[in-house]
């Protein structure tokens, strides 16, 4: 069930890459404070975008899970969470390695934008081990549900606060007192974002379908009455 | 075909940008790489426990099919 729709949207990830890369690299002219270097900004404010959306999106999932007390739900939002911590990874090791490039520091302690992210990326990282913190799995479910909602709303809360702090050492993207970006750049941008939505819609299908025939498995084990496998490390929410 | 495109493709600045642009896009490449190989091994373990209960319920099957033809063993 999960894997409907698996392939064709592997390939448009795929596609949708190839196009972004060619144009970061051979449409995209060379910005001309920062020249080359910027180029890192098509992979890493995606990767950073991308998260926090799929943050966001992990505590609609556990909305959903709360009002209707389907596992499904549950699983889905565990799932985006998962996805999303590991975009914040590559959006934090590819900022770090832009910030040495320019600044000559793999990271700044008085820059907001990077701080705050690293917040997130630590609330966030939490997550699993308050989940498995908890054996009964009702509750279990319940409990990171609550975890996601509060945390997905104060995702946007610290987006917004530090947009309004003072300091604008770290590049605004979209919006800057001289104006935005030219034209070519972005739509080099926009390509870049929907390859990277792309891939984490694909991967979070991916996860799910993984899930979903693990917990088929667990079924027809249980119905044949099979020894079950070795047993989980920790428990993850099943999908069916 | 690969070829073709290396040709084509601009030279990475060979400063102090282009290897720092290198290195970000490497380490989302293999980041992608890591994630994937360990889902390739979760699939594999998947398809191990798969065989296995179908081994199972093959097994079943053969002992059901036996003793259906074979009604002494079943009495």
């Amino acid at each position: 069930m999960y894997g409907k729709g698996l392939r064709p949207l592997s390939i448009a990830t795929v596609v949708a890459f190839a196009v972004g890369f060619s144009l970061v690299f051979f449409y995209a002219p060379l910005e001309a404070d920062q020249g080359f270097i910027q180029k890192i900004f098509y992979l890493h404010v995606p990767l950073a975008i991308v998260s926090l959306a799929g943050f966001i999106t992990g505590g609609v999932f556990a909305v959903l899970h709360l009002r209707t007390d389907d596992r499904k739900w549950d699983a889905y939002s565990y799932v985006a969470i998962h996805i999303s911590v590991i975009f914040a990874v590559g959006g934090l090791l590819t900022g770090s390695i832009w910030a040495k490039g320019s600044w000559g520091h793999w990271w700044v302690w008085n820059e907001p934008t990077l701080v705050s992210f690293l917040i997130v990326f630590l609330l966030y990282a939490t997550y699993y081990p308050f989940r498995y913190a908890i054996e009964d799995r009702q509750r279990q479910a319940r409990y990171a549900s609550v975890f996601a909602i509060t945390a997905g709303a104060f995702v946007p809360l610290n987006f917004l606060a530090v947009r309004e702090s003072a300091s604008l050492v770290h590049p605004r993207v979209f919006a800057t007192a001289e104006g935005g970006l030219p034209g070519s750049m972005m739509l080099t941008f926009l390509c870049a974002i929907v390859s990277m939505a792309l891939l984490w819609t694909t991967l979070v299908k991916f996860e799910l379908s993984a899930k979903s025939a693990q917990g088929q498995l667990k079924r027809l084990r249980r119905a044949l009455d099979a020894p079950s496998g070795p047993p989980s490390s920790r428990i993850a929410p099943e999908v069916h | 075909m690969f070829g073709l495109i290396l040709a084509a493709a601009p030279a990475i600045p060979n400063d102090v940008g282009g290897k720092y642009v290198a290195g970000a896009y490497i380490v989302f490449v293999l980041l992608l790489l890591i994630y994937v190989g360990i889902m390739a091994s979760k699939l594999q373990r998947i398809e191990k426990e798969l065989r296995e209960v179908a081994g199972v319920a093959e097994q079943r099957r053969a002992e059901e099919a036996e003793a259906a033809s074979n009604p002494e063993v079943r009495a």
